[in-house]
């Protein structure tokens, strides 16, 4: 039992960590300085903001929701924080609470009115990713808040392990979501919920409460990600994260995490982040045109996609 | 204040599909002229100072016009600029003093509004002269040349590095005439100096963006000795991934438009400089060259070119 | 009859099992030929068959003397055969006339030519009285009985010789079941010949000319109906008594303790004040006819929807009480193995070990919010022995499973739980006879446990071997309850019809 859990783990990580491991080659022939350590490094600071980002996103498709709203979600929170910090002269303990309990405001409001109200949690999103946007630009009276280094050194590598707090504070999130959908009573919960919502129904257990706390928590980790997202550029910036939800849910489809709910896997979610921050990267160092950047990048994700469908067959017939 | 953020957030709420910022600040009142302000992001730094110094010039002059502002949720929302014009002409404005988000498309439009007999006034970004020339308007134009903004930065930079040095710079994007004549600021005063320019590549004008490229710049070009970026969002993107890379101290940034956030990483001297083109008055230039335009209608409307102003960290000594 | 406009000669079909064994059939130009039997014997089938939308196994067709085997029901369409199903097929958004002419839109380059759909739809609606009925409308708009009369019109709008109408009554008030009626004489005066299935006695009796009678896939009589009684339908319909065979073999272990006791329950008219109680240790059948109310009446005891009215107690003490949410009944140790599988049973992607822990995972697999997996695979395993479940392994996905092992693994889920009381809803449908004998043995060792079982079924046999009492529902309400030793397959028969034949009988 043991070794066939192993063997199945290996398959399933196994196509996203080829398309990476391919990428890194291409990108390493292409260019004299991307198999370098700085390179590395420059993209575990990129990073953390999409990967809080996508996990939250991951549990969130996997109660067969989606969440619009995380880009939004996210400046709110981190304009929360650059007001506190930069007007209001807080400390970072105390201003991190209020940024973190922002985007779980924000992540309650989305699970409270889709759950109850049994509103597509689509349409909810796409209201809150107004909402919290406009309430950004009130927050911060449309001024980008350079808050200094008191919020840096959540993004400074800690010295010896050359890992930023930032990373390390993502990491947690990935094992943990993981740990959460697959150990846990909840998790299973939410699978269950997005596979079949009637039949849990059916079963006993009332969903309510879950959908609503997966909101939530997703909600708590845009607020997390607002936090990297500042302490990265030491500023909060009104228009941080516009269109973050579409590379998070990128991520997440790479990872093959399916948009009817039911299925997903945090860890091959932050593979998808893993790819896509690294075609970022790579492409903007071997300097390619804007509009190559995209075309390429797209047509990775595609690639990627049927990769993994590739995969999922050749392994259901073994089974 | 209170009273103007709470009617905006009234705004914002009761329709939320209508996606610009907009404030109305003042009575309607046949006598006096309307002015409409239409400009972009007002999200960004520097338009919304633009509007608050319009708004005071405004307050200052109550008696003498009303006005009436607009912007856009963010810079690429062109179709929505492009109505915002439509609809200030179907309110009946006398004049429109306009930051166009691009230098081509709103055009059109603009010629459809002087039809309409509105004045327009260009203010920010120049409109593209070609095409005004093909659709046979002349608009005047109001405000900095970006170009030359540019050259002051850049040869200011130069001055700190010596020849043969290695440079990066982010642009804006790539549609945007200021962007295009910043960029050429910065290269004929590299070329002057004879400093290299090594990668130069659009960050469409964003923080983050911008954040991610340099950092790429600065581990494929170690060599680099100073990243020239075209707005100042772009510069704070440009000082975290030099901070993240270790190298703060090391490679200087200089940015353009002043704005507060970079003034105090110009205090702590890890910006080098920036440009100061008084956003807060260019509208304000802008409402008086159509308040002047509206007064004698039939002068023929000419450019006013507005000072730019290189900012270091002596501008703050005093 | 030489001249038969379509007559089938030694019809078959199988699934699973044999649903329509070497049937005989004609039908005559200008006659209304009834198809009667109870659930499950085969009128359905054999309709389907000739409206070209199932192949038969063997057998063949002849229309017009000329062989007839339609690829589809296009070709049978073509052929001049409409069908008219139970299920509602209009397409709830678009518009009366667009749902009408669906499949011969008037058009000119792709454009639809509205004047003249609205027209033809008109004059077809017009043709049969539902001139009240405006064509542009969405079809979504109109009360179930109306949708089935703008189906009929449809129906007769096209070409046909040969009409198939499956329950057309079911949702059309007394009004509106008249005006078809008399649409009907009219089509056979025209010459048509038209197959007539449902359930209402009395109305076959009013109007059809000749009645054919099927029961378990099997050809009965055909007679004509003059002269002809309900009863006798019912008799006909139901024949020997088939029961005998298990009568010795039935042991039951039910007990004086009442487990559960339903008051009053009415929904909607689905369910009419229904009032049932089982015991411990007893197994309680609920037959009737499809659409009786009786798989609602356990959905709404289950608390899964909400009832106008009715309580229930659980045991001889406790005030009365009723569940608002199913997981307040699962709590109480109730427990519903679903009709559906697919909708609302089982987690049909999810592996056997997922679906057969998840009512349990909370109350007997969980340590801090941890899932206990080895006590988790314990379980599970040692119930999938106990139901002697064929499958690979516990990860394999339900899905992959057969209908027999599905129906398993969603009981497996309740036996996992421990629930006290169990209400099976068509608990043996689709399923082979080897696992149905499985499930039926299991069943009883529920009751031996002590366990008060509820069977809704539309397979009386089944109820006729496993029950000590069976209740009857018709028409929402429970209108006999027969205990083992004076019950017969007549007797329940007749009670399942009672308020279908309530003006002629």
């Amino acid at each position: 039992m043991k070794r066939t859990d192993a063997v199945r783990a290996a398959v399933q990580y196994a196509g996203l960590v080829g398309v990476l491991m391919i990428l890194i080659l291409i990108f390493g022939f292409a260019s004299e300085n991307f198999l370098k350590a700085a390179t590395f490094v420059s993209i575990a600071n990129q990073i953390p903001d999409l990967t809080l980002i996508a996990v939250g996103m991951t549990l969130v498709l996997v109660i067969g929701g989606i969440d619009l709203s995380v880009g939004s979600t996210l400046a709110l929170s981190a304009a929360v924080l650059g007001v506190l910090m930069a007007d209001r002269g807080w400390s970072l303990w105390a201003s991190i609470p209020c940024c973190v309990l922002t985007g779980a405001a924000c992540g309650l409001f989305n699970g409270a009115v889709s759950v109850l109200a049994r509103i597509p949690s689509f349409i909810v999103t796409l209201g809150m990713l107004e909402i919290a946007r406009g309430a950004t630009k009130v927050v911060t009276q449309s001024q980008t808040k350079y808050i200094g280094s008191s919020v840096e050194i959540v993004s400074e590598p800690i010295a010896g392990i050359l890992l930023s707090p930032a990373f390390l504070i993502a990491l947690a999130a990935v094992l943990g979501g993981q740990f959460l959908l697959s150990r846990t009573v909840f998790g299973r919960y939410c699978i269950a919920i997005g596979t079949n919502e009637e039949a849990v129904r059916m079963s006993g257990i009332r969903s309510a409460p879950y959908s609503i706390t997966v909101f939530v928590l997703c909600g708590a980790l845009c607020g997390l990600a607002g936090l990297t997202y500042t302490s990265k550029l030491s500023t909060a910036d009104p228009n941080a994260a516009i269109g973050i939800e579409l590379s998070a849910i990128a991520a997440c489809v790479i990872g093959g995490t399916s948009l009817m709910g039911g299925r997903g896997n945090v860890i091959s979610s932050f593979l998808g982040v893993l790819i896509i921050a690294v075609l970022q990267t790579g492409l903007a160092q071997i300097g390619m045109t804007d509009p190559m950047k995209q075309i390429i990048t797209g047509g990775v994700i595609v690639v990627a996609v049927l990769l993994d469908a590739a995969r999922m067959r050749w392994s259901d017939r073994k089974r | 204040m209170y009273r103007a953020l709470a009617f905006c957030t009234l705004l914002f709420v009761g329709c939320s599909s209508n996606k610009q910022d907009a404030s109305v600040t003042a009575a309607s009142d046949t006598d006096k002229p309307t002015v409409a302000l239409i400009m972009k992001s007002l999200a960004n730094d520097f338009f919304s100072t633009m509007e608050a110094g319009a708004k005071a010039h405004h307050q200052a002059h109550a008696d003498e016009y009303d006005l009436l502002t607009n912007g856009i949720k963010d810079e690429s929302d062109l179709g929505r600029q492009v109505a915002l014009v439509d609809e200030m002409v179907a309110a009946g404005v006398d004049a429109i003093v306009i930051a166009p988000a691009d230098s081509r498309a709103l055009v059109p439009a603009l010629r459809k509004a002087i039809q309409a007999g509105v004045v327009v006034v260009n203010i920010d970004n120049r409109l593209d002269a070609e095409i005004l020339q093909q659709e046979e308007v002349s608009i005047p134009f109001v405000g900095p040349d970006n170009q030359v903004g540019a050259k002051k930065v850049g040869d200011f930079l130069a001055g700190k590095l010596s020849q043969g040095d290695k440079v990066a710079v982010l642009e804006g994007k790539p549609t945007a005439f200021n962007g295009v004549q910043r960029k050429l600021g910065f290269e004929s005063a590299m070329q002057d100096a004879g400093i290299e320019i090594v990668s130069s590549q659009s960050a469409d004008w964003e923080t983050n963006k911008a954040n991610t490229i340099a950092a790429s710049m600065l581990s494929e070009h170690p060599e680099i000795k100073a990243i020239l970026a075209a707005n100042d969002s772009m510069a704070l993107g440009a000082v975290a991934a030099v901070k993240s890379a270790g190298r703060s101290g090391d490679v200087v940034i200089v940015g353009f438009d002043n704005i507060p956030a970079v003034q105090e990483l110009i205090r702590e001297r890890r910006v080098l400089a920036t440009a100061d083109q008084h956003g807060d008055q260019l509208a304000v230039y802008g409402i008086e060259t159509a308040l002047e335009i509206l007064g004698n209608r039939d002068a023929a409307p000419a450019d006013v070119e507005t000072p730019v102003d290189l900012i270091t960290v002596e501008s703050f000594a005093e | 009859m030489p001249d038969s406009l379509l007559s089938l000669e030694g019809l078959t079909k199988r699934y699973a099992v044999t649903v329509l064994d070497d049937v005989d059939f004609d039908l005559q130009g200008g006659e209304i030929h009834a198809l009667l039997g109870s659930n499950g014997a085969g009128k359905s089938t054999l309709c389907r068959i000739i409206a070209g939308l199932t192949p038969p196994t063997s057998g063949s067709m002849r229309l017009d003397g000329q062989v007839y085997s339609p690829s589809g029901k296009q070709e049978a369409e073509h052929s001049g055969v409409q069908i008219v199903q139970q299920e509602l097929c209009l397409i709830p958004t678009l518009s009366v006339a667009e749902n009408m002419m669906l499949s011969r839109m008037p058009q000119r380059l792709g454009i639809i030519k509205q004047g003249e759909l609205r027209q033809q739809a008109r004059i077809a609606l017009d043709r049969v009285e539902l001139g009240e009925i405006d064509p542009d409308l969405p079809a979504g708009k109109l009360g179930v009985g109306r949708q089935q009369l703008v189906e009929i019109a449809t129906a007769l709008d096209r070409q046909c010789r040969i009409l198939i109408l499956d329950e057309p009554t079911s949702s059309l008030s007394g009004g509106e079941a008249e005006n078809l009626f008399r649409w009907l004489d009219r089509l056979r005066d025209e010459g048509i010949g038209i197959i007539y299935i449902s359930h209402r006695l009395d109305e076959v009796a009013q109007l059809a000319d000749r009645v054919t009678i099927l029961r378990d896939g099997r050809h009965v009589c055909t007679q004509y109906t003059e002269g002809l009684s309900t009863d006798e339908m019912v008799g006909l319909m139901t024949g020997e008594s088939p029961a005998q065979h298990s009568a010795e073999s039935f042991r039951s272990y039910r007990t004086d303790r009442v487990a559960l006791r339903a008051e009053n329950f009415s929904h909607d008219q689905v369910v009419r004040n229904v009032s049932f109680h089982v015991h411990e240790g007893e197994r309680f059948g609920i037959a009737g006819l499809v659409g009786a109310g009786r798989s609602e009446l356990l959905r709404l005891v289950f608390g899964a929807d909400s009832a106008d009215s009715g309580s229930l107690r659980l045991g001889d003490s406790g005030s009365p009480l009723r569940f608002n949410h199913p997981h307040e009944a699962v709590d109480a140790g109730l427990a519903m193995v679903t009709e559906d599988r697919k909708s609302n049973g089982l987690l049909l992607p999810l592996s056997i070990r997922f679906n057969a822990s998840i009512a349990s995972l909370a109350s007997r697999f969980s340590r801090g919010g941890l899932v206990r997996r080895r006590a988790e695979n314990e379980t599970v395993s040692d119930v999938a022995h106990q139901l002697d479940l064929r499958c690979r392994d516990l990860e394999q996905a339900t899905v992959t499973l057969s209908g027999g092992n599905q129906q398993k693994v969603a009981i497996a889920k309740w036996l996992v739980r421990k629930a006290d009381i169990f209400f099976f809803d068509e608990p043996t449908r689709g399923i082979d006879v080897a696992s149905r004998r499985r499930i039926y043995r299991l069943i009883e060792s529920l009751a031996a446990e002590g366990k008060a079982i509820v069977i809704v079924s539309s397979d009386l046999d089944e109820l006729l071997e496993t029950c000590d009492r069976i209740a009857v529902m018709s028409a929402g309400r429970m209108v006999a309850t027969f205990s083992r030793g004076d019950w017969s397959v007549d007797r329940i028969m007749q009670a399942a019809f009672s308020e279908h034949m309530g003006k002629t009988a």
